[in-house]
């Protein structure tokens, strides 16, 4: 059985022709590779089977339903399930299309096999090949089954909900359907609406200072904090690092709710401290006027974030070799000199790429400033936009997700996220071992 | 003799300096331990002086007898058990293939995972929220796992190849010599040596959902299903102001975690560094 091919590798067109045909014909046909064969091509039958459904659902993905007021609620088109579905099933083509290629380039590789050692495999062979490859896709299933529907897919509708117009009042399945937009949403917030498009700038922009200020405050003073309990005049100095960690250790829910409660305007307890000690004679509005509660949430953010890089900074200066100090002491170098020279930039060299990723974290940072402000105080546009004086990206994203049910908006700032981090994506990835080694 | 002078005033200024810092660290958390055990209700009530109001427990028993407290640490605790320990053997699995085979495609979703572990899932969030309702997991502990578990392998199987991949091939090859399967190798083999990060990675997979609000918020509806971070949260929110309930249940929770943290800060921290510059 099998069609006879040439050993001098001038049959590679018939086979490359055959697998492209079908799923494991080269297979089959020329390499006598049955079981193989056989279960690739079993895959694309199933697949096509499946056509009439994924191709129903691309459909529905594209027109998103129709309104159809006279029939029950439970009975009209639900847009969202429909494009869900639609990038669901686009997931599940790339799938059929990177087996498909697997099973051509396997093709090609069994007949360089052959044409190299001008013979088939024998039955043995292959099958324990087989049952090799079994434990690599047995490992890989789970993580690329979740990567894909738990993390492109959501990636991809997030985006695509950007260029639709699902949103509350007019537009919320299943009572009514939803419509693609194209631009709109984007033209509304760069421009189109004046109310969103101030706020979007006033948020994007202290997101980024929110990010920066949070980072930096975090990376210096816990810094400083290193470097003088580092100097070991200070006997006690490892009961201080001991007590300087707690903030870091208890969850940002209740660190930030605490803070919340004692900074609170008329009836925390910081307020009432300072009133009783005579220090001030009216409460101080930490967290109801915009501007200080911008400062505030940096404070507080210091507060439970220098201990991490306290600990990080203490752990790389303990790391330098004492070799490089006694050298520069006999040197003159004086203790000024040592850090300025020496401490510093094998601190900052070391931990650039920790704070890089502080810097995203940050730009994520949800707990800090929803747990503290909420968000608030309200400014001139919340009301229309519930964007507060503290809000950064992810946190409106929270409000206009769970409160005004504007997800085209939402998922604008989703994508505005994206692009903010895409960046930062590329740095850690030309960071890594193996783009330095040239692996990938 | 100046110079000595000038140093004790130095040493001094900083002590003091020290212990200001001090005070404002501890201050929070020890107002919190006091409120746990003061009489009053709301923070308005409560004496600006720690421990100012006397003592007392019932806020405690009121969390353990009136409210759901131990449900919602019942739910925080699978939830958490069952993320850390998904996410252990999907993550190693994943990263063992990656390390020790060759295959198609290997190049490519590497890459993509390393992308696409920047982006936190909760840009996705209103994806996931469509997706969990489609398949039944909408209000359902294991739908919340699933998104966590998924939200941790791509950052995940990188740290842990990484790691593998510093463990010498010989290792396997001579097992594989002795007969030993591919999960043989993995499961006594590369899993022993590799037990430094999966406990790293255990830790971090179950500390992290055990706070988490966004997610239980938007995926936990019913009263049955509701985490530790949801109830505390309730209870200093706008309709509610029992501030002394909040910070009994905080107190409960944290002072495992301060007292796991201290003891492990060292290893901790120096595998957060060590993991994030190796790679």
């Amino acid at each position: 059985m099998g069609l006879h091919i040439k050993d001098d590798g001038s049959s590679r067109g018939r086979i490359l022709a055959s697998s492209l045909l079908f799923m494991g014909l080269g297979h089959i046909l020329y390499l006598r590779q049955y079981l193989k064969g056989l279960l690739y091509a079993l895959y694309e039958i199933i697949f096509l089977l499946l056509l009439p459904g994924i191709i129903s659902r691309l459909k529905g993905m594209i027109t998103l339903g129709d309104p159809k007021p006279e029939l029950p609620v439970k009975l009209r088109d639900h847009s969202i399930f429909m494009l869900i579905d639609g990038v669901a099933v686009l997931a599940l083509i790339f799938l059929f299309v990177a087996v498909y290629a697997i099973s051509v380039r396997s093709a090609m590789n069994e007949y360089r096999d052959y044409t190299v050692e001008k013979r088939f495999k024998t039955n043995k062979e292959s099958m324990s090949r087989l049952l090799g490859k079994a434990f690599p896709i047995f490992g890989l299933v789970p993580t690329v089954a979740l990567i894909l529907f738990f993390v492109v897919v959501p990636l991809v509708f997030s985006a695509s909900v950007a260029f639709t117009n699902y949103s509350s009042p007019a537009h919320i399945p299943p009572n009514n359907t939803v419509d693609w937009v194209g631009m709109d949403n984007f033209k509304a917030m760069f421009g189109g609406e004046a109310a969103w498009t101030r706020a979007l700038g006033r948020v994007a922009l202290w997101t980024l200072c929110w990010a920066v200020l949070a980072t930096f405050t975090c990376y210096f003073g816990g810094m400083i904090m290193a470097v003088v309990l580092i100097d070991n005049k200070i006997k006690i100095a490892p009961v201080f690092r001991s007590l300087f960690i707690l903030p870091y250790a208890v969850p940002t829910v209740v660190s930030m709710l605490v803070w919340q409660n004692l900074l609170n305007g008329s009836f925390g307890t910081v307020n009432r401290t300072l009133m009783k000690i005579g220090l001030i004679n009216s409460p101080i509005p930490w967290l109801s006027n915009a501007w200080l509660a911008k400062f505030t949430v940096v404070l507080i953010n210091l507060w439970a974030g220098f201990p991490y890089f306290m600990l990080l900074i203490t752990g790389t200066m303990t790391a330098i070799s004492k070799d490089v100090f006694e050298a520069a002491k006999i040197d003159g170098a004086n203790r000024f000199q040592l850090f300025k020279t020496i401490t510093l930039p094998l601190v900052l060299y070391q931990t650039t790429p920790l704070m890089i990723m502080s810097f995203t974290h940050n730009i994520n940072n949800f707990g800090a400033i929803f747990f503290l402000t909420g968000g608030d105080p309200v400014v001139a546009d919340s009301t229309v936009t519930s964007a507060g004086g503290t809000d950064i990206l992810v946190t409106w994203i929270y409000k206009l997700t769970v409160n005004l049910l504007r997800y085209n908006y939402a998922s604008v700032l989703a994508v505005m996220i994206f692009v903010i981090l895409a960046p930062f994506a590329i740095f850690q990835f030309r960071r890594t071992k193996s783009y330095k080694e040239g692996d990938l | 003799m100046g110079r000595k002078i000038i140093r004790r005033i130095n040493l001094i200024v900083v002590l003091i300096i020290l212990v200001i810092i001090t005070l404002a660290v501890l201050y929070p958390l020890v107002y919190v331990v006091s409120a746990a055990f003061s009489p009053g209700n709301s923070i308005a009530s409560l004496n600006i002086l720690p421990f100012g109001d006397g003592f007392t427990f019932k806020h405690f028993i009121h969390l353990f007898t009136k409210t759901d407290y131990l449900i919602w640490f019942k739910n925080t605790f699978i939830i958490a058990a069952s993320t850390s320990f998904l996410t252990m053997l999907v993550a190693s699995l994943g990263a063992y293939v990656f390390s020790r085979f060759n295959f198609t495609f290997k190049r490519s979703m590497m890459l993509s995972m390393l992308i696409l572990q920047i982006f936190p899932s909760f840009v996705g969030m209103i994806a996931i929220y469509v997706i969990l309702q489609r398949i039944g997991g909408f209000n359902q502990l294991w739908g919340l796992v699933l998104v966590y578990l998924a939200g941790n392998i791509p950052y995940n199987t990188w740290l842990v190849k990484s790691y593998m991949d510093t463990i010498p091939k010989s290792l396997d090859e001579s097992a594989r010599i002795d007969g030993a399967n591919h999960f043989r190798i993995y499961r006594k083999i590369v899993m022993p040596v590799a037990r430094p990060i999966i406990t790293f990675l255990g830790i971090t997979s179950f500390t992290a959902p055990w706070m988490d609000f966004i997610f239980p918020k938007m995926v936990l509806r019913s009263a049955d299903k509701m985490t530790l971070a949801l109830g505390l949260f309730n209870f200093v929110t706008d309709k509610k102001n029992e501030f002394t309930n909040f910070a009994a249940g905080s107190v409960l929770i944290a002072i495992p975690f301060i007292i796991f943290f201290v003891i492990t800060q060292k290893t901790m921290v120096t595998s957060f560094g060590s993991a994030a510059v190796k790679e």
